[in-house]
């Protein structure tokens, strides 16, 4: 283990390593911490400067209560999710397959194809914006909730086949093998095999595309324009528009925002890292 | 015996063949009646916007319809039953691959297309296209574009100082790898800030940095201002030097948004050295210190190249974070002031539909160049990759 486990170290050494710990994670933390504190402080307390102290009265009910009942808050949460859900079962769904097509199948198509859906995977959003525009626009789902959906999905299947590939290339090939000598057909190879093994790796998906889609901002702006489709991201920036110096409700917006995917982090932890470091230790 | 199986096993199942042919047909025929007027008719409502989604969640739903029959269809060919092995993965494929064309692949050359031509974006009556041909005449622009070149200039800023967050987070991933008691929830809780929107992170910066009552302006306070009764008798503060606005400055705002920025990639970094650090083989570790070596020496010549593939995807991920840099920049500065934290990313946006509403052949022209710098570093992960590969084999 690197660096030498501290437990080796003196007493003195472990005691300054344990009181360390806390100040680096209240000053990693801090804006975050004061941004808290903001939005369970009366706005009274910001106009006479109390920014940073204990609030004068604490209004977390109260603040977060206003800001659904002032604000559009409750649709744009359901918005999200109905963007995040379906995206994620799609593209996860669509990668399974894909996934399982190009790690499997010894082709001439299979790494060209792979290296494609990599490649389009990282690519600016902005190359991408125009033409998708016009399509929305002509195939007349721009603006609505389903056609954000489509684009999500197919843009995840990407980054979502990458992962897939990767994941099932790992598994034991001699399994399909003997599966295959005894005539078992490809889809239930696929279905009764394959499946059950790569559930790690859904659930991982899972969580990330989940998180992934209720961050975006990018393509809700531009695919989605009417107030009733938008998405929490782009509701809580039209806040903070309308609230200007009304902080304890835009930071109360904000955290709001952000609990789903924190929730969806923590208690899905371990899959969640693991799809994030995908590749970070092999080779 | 032996042969009459095997010509059974191979051949077409008819009923299945043409119950799922009929399904398709079936299919096909339906969608042609779920038109936008249908939809109203239905559902009884007037507005047409009103019936939109439900006549394109019906379209969807026939589609899939007549996929899964395709598939049931082909399966049941004695074509398939003969060479599943080579039919298959096209089949695995279909749905997925046509999809990611339609709306990733195809778009990226139209987009190229559209950098060539004038074009507002819009249509005439009857459905034609309204643009005309440049050629290159968008990228003589461009190139002569004072604000192409500050958000050329700023995203090469991005990718130098997005570049900290790597070393950083190997810092705080070194420094968090013990393992006394509460370590994970430390851990968690320093990979925080990546889980939260970046359009959240924006707006927790931008509040920070307000010179009048952000968390900055209160650190500057301590050291620079002092309260003093003003003359009506109440409670003011007074600062010299004034608190700087960050964000108000041409010079600083990018490289406050690029601080802001750093800090969800710090922690991305940081759980990919942590996940890399958890995996060191500790015999070697061992070696090395039997060798004598330690702290800095054995950092950089046992543990650094063990961590390689996690240093590599950190880079990837950064250098892809930093060009996309987009959500922080219309949260905090919008471009900003007078255009001075835009990059590529945001300066497309606001020609293509934002300020310069409508030029999508320049906004084309950005995002193609935009593109082509995303390319090297595309290219040069293929070719790591398809190294890999070829190792694998």
């Amino acid at each position: 283990m690197f660096p030498r486990p501290i437990e080796k170290s003196s007493f003195l050494v472990r005691l300054l390593y344990k009181l360390s710990l806390p100040i680096a994670l209240f000053i990693w933390l801090l804006p975050l911490l004061a941004i808290f504190l903001t939005s369970i402080r009366p706005a009274s307390d910001i106009a006479t400067g109390n920014v940073f102290g204990v609030p004068s009265s604490f209004q977390l009910i109260q603040n977060y209560g206003e800001v659904f009942a002032k604000t559009d808050a409750m649709r744009y949460l359901l918005n999200t999710l109905l963007i995040a859900v379906p995206t994620m079962v799609f593209s996860v769904a669509l990668s399974c397959l894909t996934g399982y097509a190009l790690a499997i199948y010894k082709f001439r198509w299979a790494l060209p194809l792979f290296f494609l859906f990599v490649a389009g995977n990282f690519v600016p959003f902005q190359i991408l914006m125009l033409p998708v525009v016009d399509m929305s626009n002509r195939l007349d789902i721009i603006n609505t909730v389903p056609g954000l959906v489509m684009f999500h999905a197919a843009f995840q299947t990407g980054f979502c086949t990458l992962f897939m590939r990767n994941f099932i290339k790992a598994l034991p090939f001699e399994l399909i093998e003997s599966a295959r000598l005894e005539g078992v057909d490809e889809f239930k190879i696929f279905w009764h095999l394959v499946l059950p093994l790569v559930k790690p790796a859904i659930a991982a998906l899972c969580v990330l595309i989940f998180t992934f889609i209720w961050n975006d901002f990018f393509w809700a702006t531009v695919l989605l324009r009417d107030d009733s489709t938008l998405p929490i991201t782009v509701g809580v920036r039209t806040l903070n528009g309308e609230f200007v110096q009304q902080w304890h409700l835009v930071s109360a917006a904000s955290l709001l925002a952000a609990v789903p995917p924190v929730l969806m982090f923590f208690i899905m932890q371990k899959h969640f890292i693991a799809g994030l470091t995908l590749g970070a230790t092999k080779g | 015996m032996t042969s009459v199986a095997a010509t059974d096993r191979f051949a077409t199942s008819k009923t299945r063949a043409i119950a799922a042919a009929v399904v398709i047909v079936l299919c096909l025929f339906a969608l042609q009646f779920v038109t936008i007027e249908a939809m109203q008719a239905l559902l009884d409502v007037t507005r047409q916007s009103a019936a939109r989604v439900p006549a394109f969640l019906v379209r969807i739903t026939l589609i899939i319809g007549a996929l899964v029959a395709g598939f049931v269809f082909v399966t049941s060919l004695s074509y398939y039953k003969r060479n599943k092995v080579s039919v298959a993965p096209w089949l695995f494929l279909a749905v997925g691959l046509v999809l990611f064309m339609i709306y990733v692949i195809v778009p990226i050359f139209q987009s190229i297309s559209y950098s060539f031509t004038r074009w507002d974006g819009l249509y005439d009556i009857n459905g034609v296209w309204t643009g005309e041909w440049v050629g290159f005449h968008n990228y003589k622009l461009l190139f002569q574009d004072p604000n192409f070149y500050t958000s050329l200039k700023n995203n090469l800023w991005w990718l130098v100082l997005y570049m900290l967050a790597v070393p950083i987070g190997l810092f705080i991933a070194l420094f968090l790898n013990q393992t006394v008691r509460g370590i994970r929830i430390y851990k968690s809780l320093f990979f925080f800030p990546f889980v939260i929107s970046q359009v959240v992170v924006g707006l927790i910066f931008a509040w920070a940095y307000n010179p009048e009552f952000g968390l900055l302006s209160e650190i500057w306070s301590w050291f620079y201002c002092e309260t003093k009764t003003n003359i009506v008798g109440n409670l003011t503060r007074v600062c010299s030097p004034e608190p700087p606005s960050i964000l108000g400055h041409e010079d600083s705002a990018t490289f406050g948004v690029i601080a802001a920025g750093l800090w969800p990639q710090i922690a991305y970094c940081m759980i990919l050295y942590l996940t890399g650090l958890n995996n060191i083989s500790s015999d070697q570790i061992e070696a090395g210190r039997l060798d004598g070596a330690k702290g800095w020496k054995m950092l950089r010549h046992v543990i650094l190249p063990q961590l390689k593939p996690a240093t590599f995807i950190a880079i990837v991920v950064t250098v892809v974070g930093a060009l996309r840099s987009f959500d922080m920049i219309a949260t905090m500065t919008q471009g900003g002031p007078y255009g001075s934290s835009n990059v590529l990313a945001y300066y497309m946006y606001d020609q293509a539909v934002g300020e310069g509403v409508g030029r999508y052949g320049y906004g084309s022209a950005i995002a193609t160049v935009l593109f082509l710098i995303m390319l090297v570093y595309i290219s040069y992960f293929l070719w790591r990759m398809y190294q890999d590969e070829v190792e694998a084999k």
